[in-house]
């Protein structure tokens, strides 16, 4: 063989080896996607959602109370989290931009991003349920709040620094104070972009299990009291699928499915938007 | 509205917004500061050097240290790294040189949603459904080609379970795919389009092109996505839980289970019954937190540095 036949073939191996390593990445989503769907669709009925948990070896019991808590301190995570978050992305900004500790903020906000979860589970569990004495929903919520901070603020911060300069000129020009333009010119501007920021937070802590398994810890009764330890989808899943019964490992990959399909949809939902109005796509 | 009264309200919200950024810090600093307050007991119990480098966890003695737990970290972090950077590195080439461009966006957006499924489906589809295929086919293979072999034989003694090191690893590795190949992508897609075009016109095959020009231009981002892989497989707790065992030893074979600082705190937190067994653990937590921290930062100094070094 001459050099160039050895140079078409190198180049024929490498790029074949690039593309199964692409073929490789997608069989394993697919892998995953199919095994969650094909095991969970099974354990789904009406009992899953609308019986609470009976003791091992019975029949028909459900996860009512996990569903409900799950939606519980997600929805007081979101309540908590996104204010700050698109508060400290206007600051950033806005106010501060193109300062320095706009940009220490923001640098150190992508390395909150991806701290271990578990650690803010012990942090929240060291302030928050060690000085009230018991394990409580609001610790989970709080836990999961931190966790979505940073990601809304750098999202909030990238979105709002494109919305172009001369927009807030002409909004000064016409006297209004810079609270007004930011509200009702600034954020109208980026609503789109802040949006998605809040769905990719959303699906960002709903699959989360390690921060909550210290602070809202789990429940096996229904409990609507976010003072009360309260039980979670993610936490009731790691806790049957450890277990020994059969009918907990089909309620578990019921339960994942459900969260698998809201995360992906959240995320599909979230890359749609930004693709659509931005023409970008999220930094994971 | 009054001038004085709309200052007022503007400087309200600056100072509400100011706080709501100033928050990111404030957490940073109360983590360390309640961490190393927590883990206090146990640091003056057993000092820094002694509680790393002992290999002693014994909640029944109240005597702890964390060697085992950072031996199973170590090494689940760097089997992970090292099964997925060839196949990130494959996949981001694929995606900007190889595909065709209406494949680009969606096989790239597909790799990415790896990243977006939780960890705890992770962990239970390892448990029920990679387990066993390590146990019985993967494990088992590796055994009779490797196993005979001088020393390298000794990573595979014993017998495949499939709740080991190397399970957990795999796992690892697939979740940490898609932040290599979504940042060495982005660094890819950095090289200038001129600089490509005039190696192509020497001759070079597209092979040549990513080897000569693309990976040396964009090697620093490419070493970013790796050690943000890296920080991320430190610290990731469910995924590793279900097939890790959660077993406090150092073994040579990778077919034991062992245990990692995040399986340990997962599964010991909450049944901590004396003070020091929970400063312990606390400590644990602090190493971790600094740990990733450190890591982190140097991942995010290293994609800074490739997107300023382009502009």
């Amino acid at each position: 063989m001459n050099t160039a036949q050895v140079r078409k073939l190198k180049n024929g191996i490498a790029l074949t080896v690039c593309t199964l390593a692409a073929f490789l990445g997608l069989f394993w989503l697919f892998f995953i996607i199919w095994d969650v769907f094909f095991n969970g669709i099974g354990g789904l009925n009406l009992a899953l959602f609308m019986n609470d948990p009976v003791p091992p070896g019975l029949e028909g019991g459900g996860l009512r109370n996990a569903f409900v808590g799950h939606l519980m301190i997600t929805f007081f995570a979101t309540l908590i989290g996104v204010p700050i978050g698109i508060l400290g992305g206007t600051f950033l900004a806005e106010y501060a931009r193109g300062r320095k500790i706009a940009r220490l903020i923001s640098v150190l906000s992508d390395i909150m991003v991806s701290v271990p979860s578990i650690v803010i589970g012990t942090f929240i569990y060291a302030v928050i349920v060690k000085p009230v004495g018991h394990f409580s929903g609001w610790a989970g919520a709080v836990a999961l709040a931190i966790i979505m901070i940073p990601v809304v603020l750098r999202t909030t911060e990238d979105m709002l620094s494109l919305v172009p300069w001369t927009l807030r000129e002409a909004a000064f020009a016409l006297g209004a104070p810079y609270y007004k333009v930011i509200i009702h010119v600034i954020y109208r501007a980026a609503a789109a972009g802040i949006l998605t920021g809040i769905l990719l937070s959303i699906a960002r802590v709903v699959g989360e299990t390690a921060p909550l398994l210290f602070t809202s810890f789990n429940n096996s009764f229904f409990s609507a009291n976010m003072n009360e330890p309260v039980s979670s989808l993610t936490v009731s899943i790691f806790q049957y699928a450890m277990g020994p019964y059969d009918s907990w490992h089909s309620q578990a990959w019921a339960s994942s499915l459900m969260i698998t399909v809201f995360i992906l949809v959240l995320a599909v939902l979230g890359r749609l938007l930004l693709a659509w109005r931005y023409g970008k796509r999220p930094t994971i | 509205m009054t001038r004085s009264k709309k200052n007022f309200v503007d400087i309200f919200f600056l100072s509400i917004s100011a706080i709501a950024s100033l928050s990111v810090l404030l957490l940073i600093i109360g983590i360390l500061y309640v961490l190393i307050s927590e883990s206090s007991p146990a640091i003056e119990k057993f000092g820094v050097w002694r509680f790393i480098s002992s290999t002693d966890w014994n909640p029944v003695k109240g005597s702890f240290g964390a060697a085992t737990t950072l031996f199973g970290t170590a090494i689940t972090t760097v089997l992970s790294i090292l099964i997925a950077v060839p196949v990130a590195i494959g996949i981001a080439i694929f995606v900007t040189e190889i595909a065709p461009s209406f494949l680009k966006g969606p096989i790239g957006a597909a790799i990415e949603l790896l990243a977006a499924i939780p960890s705890i489906i992770y962990g239970m589809w390892g448990l029920f459904t990679l387990a066993p295929i390590m146990s019985n086919y993967i494990e088992p293979a590796l055994q009779k080609s490797f196993g005979r072999l001088p020393f390298v034989g000794m990573l595979f003694e014993g017998t495949p379970m499939g709740i080991d090191l190397l399970t957990a690893s795999v796992i690892l590795s697939i979740m940490i795919i898609p932040f290599t190949a979504s940042i060495s992508r982005d660094a890819f897609n950095l090289t200038p389009t001129v600089t490509k075009e005039s190696a192509y016109a020497l001759g070079a095959t597209k092979w040549e092109v990513v080897k000569n020009v693309v990976i040396p231009y964009s090697k620093l981002g490419v070493f970013g996505g790796i050690v943000l892989s890296l920080g991320r497989a430190l610290g990731e707790t469910m995924a590793v839980a279900f097939v890790l065992g959660n077993n406090h030893q150092i073994t040579a074979s990778l077919f034991d289970a062992a245990a990692t600082i995040t399986v340990t705190l997962a599964n010991e937190f909450t049944e901590a019954d004396s003070d020091i067994y929970l400063s312990s653990l606390f400590y644990l937590a602090l190493i971790l937190f600094v740990m990733s921290f450190v890591v982190l930062a140097i991942a995010k100094f290293f994609i800074l540095k490739t997107e300023k070094g382009i502009k």
